[in-house]
C-alpha cells in the first residue's frame, strides 16, 4: 500500500516513512515514471546487505510484500533500479513517531504547564517521565494529585498538566508511546520564569510611550504659543 | 495676512504637519491590519494549553476581525463627535488593556473577550480615525498620503511576525501578550500626532440639514471650517441648525445615513462588498496550498514574505501613480482595473504548479493587493468628499464585515469538498473580476451623470434667482457633496473653485 515514483534521473535519494505500530502486512512499490529515459532496468530490493526477492512486477512497477511480526523486521528497505543510470528509493519502516518539533515550553511561576503528545496511530499505552539527575522517573498522577494530571484527549492524543509551577520543576520531561513493535519518545524542556521577566520590557515600552506622548503634547503647546504670539504681532502691525 | 472668513478659504495643508500625521496613520493602520494576522503564531500553543480544537482558536481571530470592521460606525460616530485624536488615543489604550488582561486569561472564553472584543474594538477605534484624518489634511496629494499610510500594514506585518516569534520563544504566550499590550500602547503615540484641524464637532451638524438656503450656507462655511487650519472662523450657522431636530435627524447628526441615497457611495458599497468575498481567502490559503503541492514549510512562509515586500513597495507607488494628473480624474477606473487584475491573478494561479510559478504568482498578487489597498479609502473619499467620508467609512466597513468573515470559510468549504485548492482560487478570481467589471461599468455611468449634473448646474448658476429656491438648494447641495464639487475643482482651476464657493450664496 505504499508507493514511491522515481523520475528516472539520478538526483537526491527518495524516501518515505512508513509507520507500523502493530504486526501487519505491508506492500512496498517502486514505480518508474512514464516519461523517464530509463528503460527496462534491473531492479533489486535490499535491506542493508540482504537482498529480497520481488513479490510481483508489472511494466514499470516492482513490489515486495512484507509481513512484519516483530521489531527486528523494522528498518530501511530500498529498491535499486539499474540501467544507464542507477536510481534508488528507500522506505523507512518504523514505529509511529510522536508529532511535534523540539521547542522549550515557557511558563510562569504559579501557572500551569501543558505538554501534548500526538501520534498517527493509537499506542497501547502512554507514559510520562521526568528526569531526576540522569534517571527517568515515571510520573504517577495518583500519588501527586495536586501536582500532575494526565488527561487522555483521545486514543492518539495524550496530555500532561503540571500545576502550581515552581522553579524546581524546571527540567526535561519525556512522553512515551508504547506499541507492539516498539515505542517512541518525545522530549520536552520546561522553563519556568518569574513574573519579573516580561515585566522589564513591558515597563520599558510603557515608559517610551509616556515619554513620547508627553513630548508631542509639549511640542504642540509650545508651537501654539509661538503661533499665537506671531498672530498678535501681525494684528498689532495691521493697526 | 490671513484672509477673512467669508468665502475664500485656503485648501487643506497638503503637507507640513500633514506628513507627520501620515506617519501616525502609518503606525495606526499598520497595527490595525497586521496585528490580527501576527497573532497566528501563538495559536498552536494556546490551542494545546486550553485543550481546544483549531476552529475554537480561529474564532479569536474572527471575533477580532469582526469587531474591528463591525465597530466602524461607532468609530465614525465618535470621530464625528470628538475628532480623530481622542478616539485614537482611547483606542490605543483599549488595545493595551485588552492584551494585558489577555495575558492573565484562564479560559478560551476570556480570550475571546480580551483579545477578540476589547482589542478588536480598540483597533477599530484606530483604523477609521487614521484614514479620516488623512482626508482632512490632504487634498491635492491625498492619493500619495493614502498610499503611504496604507503601506503601514505590510511593514508592520513584516516587523510583527519575527517580533512575535522572538517574544514567544523567550516569554511564552502569556509574557508575549503582556509585552504586546505595551507595544499596542504606541497607538496612543500615533494618536497624539493627530493634531485636530478645523472645528471638528460642527462638521456633521451643518452638512445634514436639508433646508435649501441653510444647506448651502452650511456647506460653504463647513468647507471653510474644514480647510482653515488655525483660524478662528466664526461659527454662525450653529444656531440655525439647532432648530427643529427630531430623533432621526439627531442620529443623522452623528452618522450620515443620507449617504444611502448617494449614487457614488452605493456603487462603491456594492462593488466592495462583492470584492471582499474573494479578497482575503487566497492569502489565508497560500501557505497551505504551497505545502499541499509539496513545498516545505519555510519556502511556503517565504512566499508570504515576497507578497508582503512587493505589497510594501506597491502601495506608495500606486499612491504616486493615482496622484498623477492623468489618473486622478479617472481614479475609479484605475481602482476597478486593480481589482480585476487581482482577480485575474487568482484565476491564473492554478496554472502555477512549480515553486517558481508560485513565486511569480505571489509577486503579482502582492502587487495587485497593494494597488487595491492603497486606493481602497482614496476612492471612497473621492466619491463622497472628505466631509462625509467619516460616516461613509463607518457604514462601508460594517457592510464589508460580513463578506470579509465569510470569504475564508467559504474558501475552506470549497477546498474540503473538492479536495483541491483550485476551485477556491477560481471562486475568488471570478468574484473579484466580477466586482471590478461592475465597478468599472457603474463608475462610467456615474462619471457621465456627474458631468451632466455639472453642466446643468453651470447653466442654472447664470440665473441667480433660481439658486435661492429650496429645491434648487437641495440639488445644489447634493451636487456639491458629490465628487465633482470641491474635489476636482482645485485640480482644474483654482480661480473657478473660489468663484463657485462665493457664488453658492
Amino acid at each position: 500500500e505504499y508507493e514511491i515514483v522515481l523520475p528516472g534521473v539520478s538526483g537526491t535519494a527518495l524516501q518515505k516513512n512508513v509507520s507500523v505500530g502493530s504486526p501487519t502486512k505491508v506492500e512496498l512499490t517502486c514505480k518508474l515514471d512514464e516519461n523517464s529515459n530509463l528503460k527496462n532496468p534491473q531492479v533489486t530490493w535490499k535491506r542493508g546487505s540482504e537482498t529480497i526477492s520481488h513479490t510481483s512486477k508489472t511494466q514499470n512497477s516492482w513490489t515486495i510484500q512484507l509481513t512484519i511480526s516483530d521489531s527486528s523486521q523494522l528498518g530501511s528497505y530500498s529498491c535499486i533500479l539499474k540501467g544507464e543510470v542507477e536510481v534508488s528509493a528507500t522506505f523507512h519502516l518504523q514505529v509511529p513517531q510522536i508529532e511535534g518539533k523540539e521547542r522549550p515550553i515557557i511558563t510562569y511561576e504559579g501557572d500551569l504547564a501543558v505538554m501534548v503528545c500526538k501520534t498517527e496511530y493509537a499506542p497501547m499505552a502512554w507514559t510520562w517521565y521526568m528526569t531526576n539527575g540522569t534517571e527517568l522517573v515515571a510520573i504517577n498522577p495518583s500519588s501527586h494529585t495536586n501536582k500532575f494530571r494526565i488527561k487522555r484527549q483521545s486514543a492518539d492524543v495524550n496530555r500532561l498538566e503540571i500545576l502550581k509551577l515552581t522553579k524546581e520543576d524546571i527540567g526535561v520531561y519525556w512522553c512515551e508511546a508504547a506499541f507492539r513493535l516498539g515505542s517512541s519518545k518525545r522530549r520536552f524542556e520546561l522553563r519556568v520564569l518569574s513574573i519579573m521577566a516580561p515585566l522589564k520590557p513591558f515597563i520599558a515600552v510603557v515608559a517610551e510611550v509616556v515619554i513620547l506622548v508627553t513630548t508631542i503634547g509639549l511640542y504642540e503647546v509650545y508651537s501654539k504659543k509661538k503661533g499665537e504670539g506671531e498672530r498678535e504681532f501681525d494684528q498689532i502691525e495691521q493697526l | 495676512p490671513a484672509p477673512a472668513a467669508a468665502g475664500r478659504a485656503p485648501g487643506p495643508p497638503d503637507g507640513g504637519w500633514g506628513w507627520v500625521v501620515v506617519f501616525g496613520a502609518f503606525v495606526s493602520i499598520g497595527f490595525a491590519y497586521a496585528f490580527p494576522k501576527g497573532l497566528a503564531i501563538f495559536f498552536k500553543e494556546i490551542q494545546d494549553f486550553f485543550g481546544t480544537s483549531y476552529s475554537e482558536i480561529a474564532w479569536v481571530s474572527s471575533i477580532m476581525l469582526a469587531t474591528t470592521y463591525g465597530a466602524g460606525p461607532i468609530s465614525s460616530i465618535l470621530v464625528n463627535r470628538y475628532g480623530s485624536r481622542p478616539v485614537v488615543m482611547f483606542g490605543g489604550l483599549l488595545c493595551g488593556v485588552g492584551m494585558i488582561s489577555a495575558a492573565f486569561c484562564t479560559s478560551i472564553l476570556q480570550l475571546y473577550i480580551c483579545v477578540g472584543f476589547i482589542t478588536g474594538f480598540g483597533l477599530a477605534l484606530n483604523l477609521q480615525p487614521s484614514v479620516i484624518i488623512i482626508g482632512k489634511y490632504f487634498l491635492k496629494r491625498r492619493p500619495i498620503a493614502n498610499g503611504l499610510a496604507m503601506a503601514g500594514s505590510p511593514v508592520m506585518l513584516c516587523t510583527l511576525a519575527p517580533l512575535n516569534q522572538f517574544l514567544f520563544d523567550n516569554f511564552g504566550w502569556r509574557g508575549s501578550f503582556l509585552i504586546l499590550g505595551a507595544i499596542l500602547l504606541n497607538c496612543c503615540v500615533a494618536g497624539a500626532l493627530f493634531r485636530p484641524i478645523g472645528a471638528g464637532t460642527a462638521l456633521v451638524k451643518t452638512q445634514v440639514a436639508e433646508e435649501g438656503k441653510d444647506a448651502l450656507k452650511g456647506k460653504i462655511s463647513e468647507d471653510g471650517k474644514e480647510m482653515s487650519s488655525a483660524l478662528n472662523v466664526p461659527m454662525e450657522n450653529k444656531t440655525e441648525e439647532e432648530e427643529g431636530k427630531d430623533c432621526f435627524e439627531k442620529i443623522n447628526q452623528y452618522l450620515d445615513f443620507s449617504l444611502f441615497k448617494h449614487r457614488g457611495f452605493l456603487i462603491y458599497l456594492i462593488g466592495n462588498v462583492l470584492m471582499f468575498l474573494g479578497f482575503f481567502a487566497p492569502i489565508v490559503f497560500l501557505a497551505p496550498y504551497a505545502k499541499h503541492t509539496g513545498i516545505d514549510e519555510y519556502s511556503a512562509a517565504f512566499l508570504l514574505s515576497i507578497l508582503a515586500i512587493v505589497d510594501m513597495v506597491a502601495r506608495p507607488t500606486t499612491g504616486i501613480i493615482a496622484n498623477s494628473k492623468w489618473v486622478r480624474p479617472r481614479i475609479q477606473y484605475f481602482f476597478s482595473f486593480a481589482i480585476a487584475f487581482n482577480g485575474t491573478c487568482h484565476l491564473l494561479c492554478p496554472l502555477a504548479s512549480s515553486y517558481t510559478g508560485l513565486i511569480v504568482y505571489s509577486s503579482f498578487f502582492g502587487l495587485a493587493f497593494g494597488m487595491v489597498c492603497a486606493m481602497l479609502f482614496e476612492t471612497l473619499m473621492d466619491l463622497v468628499g472628505a466631509a462625509r467620508f467619516t460616516s461613509a467609512v463607518g457604514l462601508v466597513t460594517i457592510a464589508e464585515c460580513c463578506t470579509i468573515l465569510l470569504g475564508p470559510p467559504i474558501g475552506g468549504i470549497l477546498i474540503d469538498t473538492f479536495g483541491d485548492y483550485k476551485y477556491m482560487f477560481i471562486k475568488c478570481g471570478a468574484v473579484m473580476v466580477l466586482a471590478g467589471t461592475f465597478l468599472f461599468i457603474m463608475n462610467y455611468y456615474n462619471y457621465r451623470m456627474l458631468a451632466k449634473e455639472e453642466k446643468e448646474r453651470k447653466t442654472k448658476e447664470e440665473d441667480p434667482k433660481s439658486v435661492r429656491t429650496e429645491n434648487e438648494g437641495r440639488k445644489n447641495w447634493n451636487k456639491d457633496s458629490t465628487q465633482d464639487g470641491p474635489e476636482l475643482e482645485p485640480l482644474r482651476e483654482e480661480g473657478e473653485g473660489v468663484k463657485k464657493e462665493m457664488n453658492g450664496t
